[in-house]
């Protein structure tokens, strides 16, 4: 049996390799999709048709998902070489990303409800 | 050559990573959540040292790299809920298409409200999505895409902790709901903080995640190509 570690590595590579073709697809194709996102229809694909299974992945995928938040931290640092705007314009950006979020959430929690409430009606 | 600062912000990043990690997994406070209180320990040695962004990154740069083998990851649990997909896409796509609407507008309108410069204002516009999306659409707009990628974690982790209470005042009944608010809204950030509401919000968020990034991408492409 190979040890789990071992295992979750080799997930790990795949799934890194998918990225890898989404890249290499994309630019070979000049299309302007992401990698990531590439590499993720590519994955769906497989698994549609069944040559891969989920489970085959599964251990990989809750890593990488699991730890993302890892991922995004070196991008906020990228604030570094804006002092002078930060400064400047900080707060206004942040009012302006807070207040935002703040309607996108709720417009979209409850455009989400208000149709699944619909369809539920529907069913019953 | 070794780079010895670059070897301590790396070392400092993974380090600080994992054991916020694990205090905050005892001691459910977001203000001690790694997306939180990692950047907080960075920013406060960077300043004093007058650390650049090169500097930082050196070594630290691929970890954001692997953002792209993440976004395929989350090909694995959509497959995995599929039927949810397949029974709910309308409320689902109506959220995506609510949401994008939503946060474009809104962050154009609150930028020029605020009287917030053209590359700011810009670099506002794809904040909704999730990273890998964004920077290369932000550079296509004409924003700063570093801008922007700071601009998501932001919305991210103030989505994240806002999302919390508004479950407390919103009523909604449905995991969906709960699922697609953080992922529209709140993209990673608010994934994992879907995650620990429930398995199915988790699910939902991330899948809405990636949907809306998508969503944006083709309609940004849509209107370049019909400007």
């Amino acid at each position: 049996m190979v040890p789990r570690y071992i295992r979750t590595l080799l997930e790990l590579a795949v799934l890194v390799g998918l990225w890898w073709l989404g890249g290499w697809l994309g630019q070979y194709f000049g299309l302007p999709i992401p990698a990531g996102v590439l590499g993720l229809a590519i994955l769906l694909l497989f698994l549609a048709l069944r040559l891969i299974k989920p489970e085959w992945l599964e251990n990989g995928a809750r890593v990488l998902v699991g730890e993302m938040l890892l991922f995004f931290i070196p991008a906020l640092m990228s604030l570094l070489d804006y002092g002078p705007l930060v400064r400047e314009e900080g707060i206004r950006i942040l009012m302006a990303v807070c207040f935002s979020t703040l309607l996108v959430m709720i417009s979209t929690a409850l455009t989400v409800e208000w149709m699944f409430r619909r369809r539920s009606r529907q069913d019953a | 050559m070794l780079d010895l600062s670059g070897v301590f912000w790396l070392a400092l990043t993974l380090g600080g990573y994992v054991l916020s990690r694990k205090i905050y997994k005892r001691i459910k406070w977001y203000v001690l959540a790694p997306i939180v209180f990692v950047p907080t320990i960075l920013y406060l040695i960077a300043i004093p040292t007058d650390t650049s962004y090169a500097q930082y990154s050196h070594y630290t740069g691929w970890l954001i790299s692997l953002l792209g083998p993440a976004t395929v990851a989350f090909a694995v649990p959509i497959w995995q809920q599929r039927r949810l997909l397949v029974r709910y896409w309308r409320a689902l796509l109506a959220g995506i298409v609510v949401g994008s609407f939503v946060s474009v507008f809104s962050s154009w309108a609150l930028a020029h409200l605020l009287a917030l410069d053209a590359p700011v204002t810009l670099s506002l516009l794809p904040r909704s999505i999730t990273t890998p999306f964004a920077m290369p659409m932000s550079k296509d707009l004409g924003g700063v895409p570093e801008l922007t990628a700071a601009f998501v974690l932001i919305t991210g982790v103030f989505g994240a902790v806002v999302g919390s209470l508004l479950l407390r005042f919103l009523p909604l009944r449905s995991a969906l709901a709960r699922g697609a608010m953080f992922g529209v809204g709140a993209h990673g950030a608010g994934t994992s903080r879907a995650y620990e509401v429930g398995i199915e919000e988790g699910t939902v968020a991330g899948l809405t995640m990636v949907l809306t990034g998508l969503f944006n991408l083709l309609g940004a492409q849509l209107l370049i190509w019909v400007l």
